[in-house]
């Protein structure tokens, strides 16, 4: 098939401001049907803000934005989309407790006088699925799905309404590492179909592979557009942050295997979810636990801290421990949970809060808190991971992915753990903050902490831990350590199970 | 701009309660006057009780509908004890007590059945109202004593004893929600359930003492009530628990928990308060007293809401 690329989107001196913040100035470009177009960015560098103000999610504050030449403005995600104009968002917007085929045909039903023809309506989002040949059970709950197949949901949705051009925000964002590429080629295939893509990431691996067209942007301004192919890895960390990149991660030093154990886990079981997991973490060392998500890698983190409940022994600091939550983070235990969102912050009070809030009790007396020495504390170690803040005061959802995930490293310090589990420590994070994490990381093992490191991307694990164990299944499915440690040995063991 | 909407949302309804005073002041003649507002602060003593405890529930992310039971039970209890025995502390305590139970049933239903706190606190209402029918065998109950009217009405420095009892027991809540740990947990509980379990916040215990110590204030209130009135009486009465949701509603507490204060519901408490006061000194016909009053409500809550939706 010949492809033909036409100008679909022009956009001419664009600017956004939010308030007094400056989002976006001055973004000229255009894009092309047939082919995919990366923006690429830091947190904050206004990537997603672009693409929502090409969805209609936000409206310009200045600049002219024209399709097939005749200018638009939106005020609505429905506006943009009667162009044509659609997106798939990190938060997807579907309705989880209703079906496949509900959501796709929402809004689209079609009618019989007052009432829905159940049976047109079905044909329709059949023919869609078919003409794009993605296909899922339409009579399934959407909130059953894995996030892959909501996010098929959602294209599909974007497809019944005839959308041209698709912007995709962080969509591996959420996906566990081995969903990415089935992601990858469904992108592609919707530019094979004519539809001008718009792929919003920071994952600079995908988007070398993945698109033709990058759009590097930076403090709100844009660097450069060009075809991928003349991009590498390095070119492009240098135009997103400005700098040539150091390496990639931090030397960490070769920890204490004389001393006891900082933990030891012995047969630790929960029936049908992991089975007779063993090991030991000794003080300064960073143990990797990799596993295709699903395998059990965060259950068993969770079962440490004794969030689930779980059989089997867990000796810590040379004591066995089956106590509350609460017991186990006084005794010394700290974790980064795996969604920051969800598990970790609360987005809508203030930064200080969210710090101290494990370790209110040392800040208690008989008067009731003492709010400065909670705050001089919590300032202290929000300023040693280096995190960008006004205020203390300030909600924590005011902050970036990175300077939000470091928050959690703040509230960690503050603890002085002689353990940290950090379930994907850096997920959603862009480059410049992940180094920084990394730094902290290597940092806290350096002061002798015992480190579970459990991350999606290997390469993560490779760079930073002394030994790495391979979670397929539930179960331990190898130890990998020294020369032995390499991305396919530890692929291997993580499909041994499967 | 974006300024302004932060104090809008933090101080909105401070400045519409101030307007509407100097408003009330200018335009009658007997709004401020020191009579006038000793009568109000008795007036809204019970409300103040319980809204403050309710701005914790809710702040928790719970609500607790059974309060209005709680609210016509606990005092019924009381002058059971009252009337069998002529003991006015032990009277109180068992009004105090009987509240405690009802908040610890509460409680339970909510972190042991996991129903929904509306629910949860929807059918205990029927449950706490059914022993108010009881215990006074369906008849209004009177002291026996001529102490227990002094409960509420004793004066000290001009104010009523339920004056006093409403201002101190609203200080103290506000201090637990500000200046303790566990008004940490409260926040956190309903800020975000899953990160403060995982922070090592005991949540099911959060919501229980809630639930207890909202039950108790609404007891509290209860009796007091009843010292006013001489009396009390059994009833399916559910117009308590709505004026203190009301209050702590239009006072910008979410009903999402995790945000809202004290002093806001304390606020909102005297706005509704002026409103009405003011209606009557400017003599403004009941029935246009509830469409007014219905319209500025939703007023108050829509600027709330909006608020909430530009600076978020």
């Amino acid at each position: 098939m010949v492809q033909t690329h036409d100008i679909l989107l022009t956009l001419s001196g664009v600017g956004k401001s939010f308030g007094g913040t400056v989002a976006l100035t001055d973004i000229d470009l255009t894009v092309e049907t047939g082919k995919v177009h990366a923006f690429v960015g830091e947190n904050g560098a206004g990537k997603s803000t672009l693409g929502k103000l090409i969805v209609g999610v936000h409206s310009l504050s200045e600049g002219r934005m024209e399709v097939d030449g005749t200018e638009v403005s939106f005020t609505s995600p429905a506006q943009a989309l009667d162009h044509g104009l659609a997106g798939i968002s990190q938060e997807l917007s579907l309705m989880p407790q209703r079906t496949v085929l509900d959501n796709i045909a929402l809004g689209r039903e079609v009618m019989r006088g007052p009432f829905i023809n159940a049976r047109a309506t079905r044909r329709g989002v059949e023919a869609v699925m078919e003409r794009y040949a993605m296909h899922v059970d339409p009579d399934a709950r959407v909130g059953d799905l894995p996030i892959v197949e909501q996010q098929k949901v959602e294209i599909l949705r974007a497809l019944s309404r005839d959308a041209r051009l698709i912007v995709f925000d962080e969509p591996t964002a959420r996906l566990p590492s081995d969903q990415v590429a089935p992601l990858l080629a469904l992108v592609r295939s919707l530019a094979d179909a004519g539809k001008a893509v718009i792929y919003v990431s920071h994952f600079l691996e995908e988007i070398l592979e993945a698109t033709d067209t990058v759009t590097i942007l930076r403090n709100g301004r844009h660097i450069r557009t060009g075809p991928t192919a003349n991009e590498t890895h390095d070119s492009l960390v240098e135009g997103v942050t400005g700098s040539v990149l150091g390496e990639q991660y931090p030397e960490v030093a070769a920890p204490d295997r004389a001393a006891p154990p900082v933990i030891s886990v012995t047969g630790l079981s929960r029936p049908g979810v992991f089975e007779n997991v063993s090991f030991d973490i000794h003080p300064g060392e960073i143990v990797g636990l990799a596993g295709l998500v699903g395998s059990g890698r965060s259950e068993i983190a969770r079962a440490i801290l004794g969030a689930d409940p779980s059989r089997g022994k867990i000796t810590f600091n040379g004591r066995e421990i089956s106590g509350s939550i609460a017991a186990r983070l006084a005794g010394g235990m700290a974790m980064i949970p795996e969604n920051r969102r969800e598990q970790g912050l609360m987005m809508g009070r203030p930064i200080v809060e969210n710090v101290t809030l494990p370790h209110l009790s040392r800040f208690s007396g008989a008067l009731g808190l003492d709010r400065r020495r909670e705050r001089a504390a919590a300032d202290a170690h929000c300023a040693a991971t280096e995190m960008k803040y006004a205020s203390l005061n300030d909600h924590a959802d005011a902050l970036s992915g990175g300077n939000q995930q470091k928050i959690l490293f703040a509230r960690t310090t503050l603890g002085d753990p002689a353990l940290l589990i950090a379930d994907e420590p850096t997920r959603g994070v862009d480059v410049g903050a992940k180094r920084s994490i990394y730094d902290l990381i290597a940092g806290l093992a350096k002061q002798g902490k015992a480190i579970l490191l459990i991350s999606s991307e290997i390469e993560e694990i490779l760079g930073l831990s002394h030994r790495v164990l391979v979670v397929s299944r539930g179960r331990i499915a190898g130890e990998l350590e020294g020369a032995a440690l390499t991305e396919t040995a530890l692929m291997t063991a993580a499909f041994s199970g499967t | 701009m974006q300024k302004t909407i932060l104090f809008a949302r933090n101080y909105g309804i401070l400045v519409v309660t101030v307007l509407l005073l100097v408003l009330l002041t200018v335009t009658t003649e007997g709004f401020l006057t020191e009579r006038n507002l000793r009568n109000i602060l008795d007036q809204q003593s019970g409300v103040l009780i319980a809204a403050s405890f309710m701005t914790m529930a809710i702040i928790t992310g719970n609500f607790d509908i059974s309060v209005g039971a709680v609210y016509v039970t606990a005092p019924l209890v009381a002058l059971f004890v009252e009337n069998a025995t002529g003991n006015i502390p032990l009277a109180v305590l068992a009004g105090l007590a009987a509240g405690v139970a009802m908040g610890v049933i509460n409680g339970l239903a909510v972190t042991k059945l996991k129903v929904h706190s509306f629910i949860a606190t929807l059918s205990t209402s029927f449950m706490f109202f059914g022993v108010g029918y009881l215990v006074s065998d369906r008849a209004v109950m009177r002291p026996i004593t001529e102490g227990w009217r002094a409960l509420a009405r004793t004066r000290i420095f001009e104010l009523t004893s339920a004056t006093w009892i409403a201002i101190g027991v609203t200080i103290v809540a506000a201090i637990l929600l500000t200046r303790t740990r566990f008004g940490r947990n409260v926040y956190a509980s309903g800020a975000n359930r899953e990160a403060a379990r995982l922070a090592g916040v005991n949540v099911d215990r959060v919501q229980m003492i809630t639930f207890v110590l909202l039950a108790s204030a609404a007891a509290l209130a209860g009796v007091l009530g009843a010292s006013r009135a001489i009396s009390a009486q059994p009833s399916d009465d559910f117009s308590f628990i709505f004026a203190v949701l009301t209050a702590v509603i239009v006072g910008g507490t979410s009903i999402a928990g995790g945000s809202g204060a004290i002093w806001r519901t304390v606020t909102a408490v005297f706005f509704l308060a002026f409103l009405t006061n003011g209606f009557n000194l400017h003599q403004i016909d009941p029935i246009w007293q509830r469409l007014i009053q219905g319209f500025v409500i939703l007023v108050a809550v829509s600027i709330d809401a909006w608020s909430q939706r530009r600076g978020g």
